[in-house]
């Protein structure tokens, strides 16, 4: 709990103020796409967190997210692959391209900035090769499918029509909670702050490293490709040369803004999703108060993490320093 | 102009004290379970006041500063400099009906275009125009906007979505004039490569096959695809293929540059987005090939237009963004007000597109000057 202390209160904050400068930030129905967009972001950076608590970085999930994004309406609607089979296939796609990463980082001893970086560009190189830079979509077909991104679950006592949980929230849900559970509560989640922390020594006290920094990688793309599934079936539209351009950054930010360290070893998964969710929160922001020209929405961004990890660095030592003092007295 | 009522001091001094009680809970959730859970609970009454009080406060200074104008969103495909000549239009129209605009240029593709629309949704606008990215996906988010607030679109069309009407040129038209240019360019027939932002929106599209039909002397059909890698000839003329960009014009640059090592030999370049003339030029320019090889613009960037002035660029086809923006905001003012007179039988309003050459140039420049200087000296 301790540890979401900075990132919470400047989201609060942050919602705070935009709220009073725009009258239209606490509708129903920015709020129900706010938790639609936080589930989408939240869900791919809290793949990247495992990686990141390992001490790794994947730079590659923007392009994972395009090659399964464009890849599942291409293998429906273009091959005309029955339902069950295009979603294997990019299910195993994803977790294939994480068990590499995982085999190239450990076994080959590569560095994970340098594998991340070349799938960056090959996936997307690959993506757009079999697609023909054409776009892809699924048009009018695949409702049902469809459903699990657009699709709208009532609360009780609120009528549909102003408001609906959306379905990829229950997702992010459960994501959220089995991440948690495993991070937090399961032997192999220690393991991995462990090793995070300092593998040569998580190493020889027994800890299997290699498997657990390949579990890490398997995560990372799995989620990026439940993200590229999400994706699309939201936004049913995907230009391969631009869809996810970026999306690895975000998830980074929302990492490190929970709570992550780049060096490995901490993080909570609640902090990524509030991260996230802060992410979104700013990039609306932008749109919603008049008086902020939306071409600057980058610089923005930018300032308020930077502010953020300040703020949260601060904050840290001020409560080291202030612990330290209460045990000496 | 606007209303800041937030920057008001006791806000300030609110924040404030909302501040020292977030310094005080670190302070305390160590030492005083108590303490800490009091402070808590005061820190998040705090914070609920200020989410229930603010847009009261903030809507209530609005409706004390005069009646509240109709807003309208102007929402374009990507940023570039075509759209701000489109939002100059969309200035002069927003004063000249007294009505409020908000012009945004989304990055990230469709799912960006996605965002904004919903985030312009969300704060309640009373119209959108859109120039949309892919017309056969985005029917959800269109019809979305359609049922919520007025849609229109600008620019690039999606016929099947539940748009009032469409206010634009016909790209394939243009493309053809576009053609013209090039046969004019090189009456003997030549190599020639095509410059596009994306081939996969529909204005790139037909403009593309537009000069594509011209060039081959093919009927007009506006719907016919040739594959971007297609290398086609006919007529004298040889196509070298397509390439695209993405709206990204360093990218840009570099494609031009690529055909001038692969093909040496290339005798005309076609941009067909705004910034791919100028992109052209800055290849030619660095491999020493001005006036060798020439070159057809499309748009009217400053430096497509200087261009011609100096005789690198053979011509250009320009649209008319200004007026897009200007009537954009006309038309959503005339159907929010209940005036549908405006939609015409064929639901597209046409903007036609014109050649411009080095006789009628310094004519067109001019007037483009002064429209966009306009609205600028009268907001003062």
């Amino acid at each position: 709990m301790k540890k979401i202390y900075g990132i919470l209160s400047i989201f609060i904050v942050v919602c705070v103020l935009t709220a009073m400068m725009s009258p239209s930030f606490a509708t129903p129905f920015n709020i129900e796409r706010l938790i639609l967009r936080t589930s989408l972001y939240g869900i791919i950076s809290i793949g990247v967190a495992f990686v990141i608590i390992t001490s790794g970085i994947d730079l590659s999930i923007g392009s994972v997210i395009c090659l399964i994004g464009c890849g599942l309406p291409w293998l429906l609607i273009k091959m005309s692959l029955p339902l069950p089979v295009g979603l294997l296939i990019v299910i195993l796609a994803s977790v294939v391209i994480g068990l590499l990463h995982g085999l190239l980082v450990t076994k080959l001893r590569l560095q994970p900035f340098v594998v991340t970086l070349c799938g960056l560009l090959m996936y997307r190189g690959i993506t757009r090769g079999f697609t023909g830079d054409q776009t892809q979509g699924f048009g009018k077909l695949f409702e049902g499918l469809r459903w699990i991104g657009t699709g709208r679950i009532a609360v009780p006592g609120v009528p549909l029509e102003t408001f609906g949980l959306p379905v990829p929230f229950f997702l992010l849900l459960f994501v959220t909670i089995v991440a948690s559970i495993f991070l937090n509560r399961t032997i192999y989640g220690r393991y991995l702050l462990a090793l995070g922390r300092n593998e040569q020594a998580a190493r020889y006290s027994g800890i299997n490293t290699d498997l657990m920094i390949i579990l890490a990688y398997v995560i990372c793309a799995g989620l990026a490709g439940v993200g590229g599934v999400l994706f699309i079936l939201d936004t049913n539209s995907a230009q391969p040369a631009d869809f996810g351009n970026f999306y690895e950054l975000y998830a980074i930010a929302a990492a490190v803004l929970g709570g992550c360290s780049l060096r490995g070893g901490q993080g909570t998964i609640i902090g990524v999703v509030i991260g996230a969710a802060l992410m979104q929160v700013l990039r609306n922001m932008i749109t919603l108060v008049d008086w902020i020209p939306t071409h600057i929405e980058y610089a923005v961004i930018g300032a308020v993490i930077l502010v953020g990890v300040m703020a949260d660095e601060v904050v840290k030592r001020v409560a080291a320093a202030r612990r330290a003092k209460v045990s000496k007295s | 102009m606007e209303n800041h009522g937030l920057f008001g001091l006791d806000w300030i001094v609110y924040l404030w004290r909302l501040f020292h009680l977030g310094i005080d809970l670190i302070k305390y959730q160590d030492e005083n379970m108590k303490k800490f859970a009091v402070l808590s609970a005061v820190f998040a009454v705090l914070c609920l006041g200020i989410t229930g009080c603010g847009p009261a406060d903030q809507s209530g200074g609005g409706d004390g500063a005069g009646e509240k104008k109709p807003l309208f969103a102007f929402v374009t495909n990507m940023p570039a400099s075509f759209w701000v000549i489109a939002q100059k239009g969309v200035e002069k129209a927003a004063a000249d009906l007294n009505v409020d605009y908000k012009v945004d240029m989304p990055t990230g593709g469709s799912v960006g275009q996605k965002r904004v629309l919903e985030d312009h949704l969300a704060r309640g606008v009373n119209g959108i125009a859109v120039s949309v990215i892919d017309p056969a996906n985005q029917l959800d988010i269109l019809n979305q906007v359609a049922s919520r607030s007025i849609l229109i679109t600008h620019d690039a069309d999606a016929p099947d979505s539940d748009r009032k009407v469409y206010i634009g040129m016909d790209n394939y038209i243009a493309g053809r004039m576009c053609g013209k240019l090039v046969k004019e360019a090189l009456p003997n027939g030549g190599k020639v490569m095509i410059y596009v932002g994306r081939i996969e929106q529909d204005n790139g599209r037909r403009r593309r096959q537009g000069v594509i039909d011209e060039l081959l002397d093919r009927t007009e059909d506006a719907m016919r695809f040739d594959p971007p890698e297609a290398s086609l000839s006919g007529n004298g003329y040889e196509i070298l293929g397509t390439l695209t960009d993405q709206g990204d014009p360093v990218r840009a640059k570099a494609n031009a540059e690529d055909t001038l090592t692969r093909h040496p030999d290339i005798n005309c370049m076609v941009g067909l987005f705004a910034y791919n003339p100028p992109a052209i030029v800055e290849a030619l320019a660095q491999a020493g090939k001005l006036n060798e090889v020439k070159v057809v613009a499309f748009d009217e960037d400053d430096i497509s237009l200087q261009g011609i002035v100096d005789g690198t660029i053979h011509g250009t086809v320009v649209q008319n963004p200004y007026m897009y923006g200007y009537k954009s905001i006309e038309v959503l003012n005339a159907i929010y007000k209940g005036d549908t007179s405006v939609i015409p039988e064929s639901k597209f309003i046409d903007i036609p597109a014109r050649s411009i050459r080095k006789d009628n140039v310094q004519e067109f420049w001019d007037d483009l000057k002064t429209k966009t200087m306009e609205p600028e000296s009268s907001e003062g």
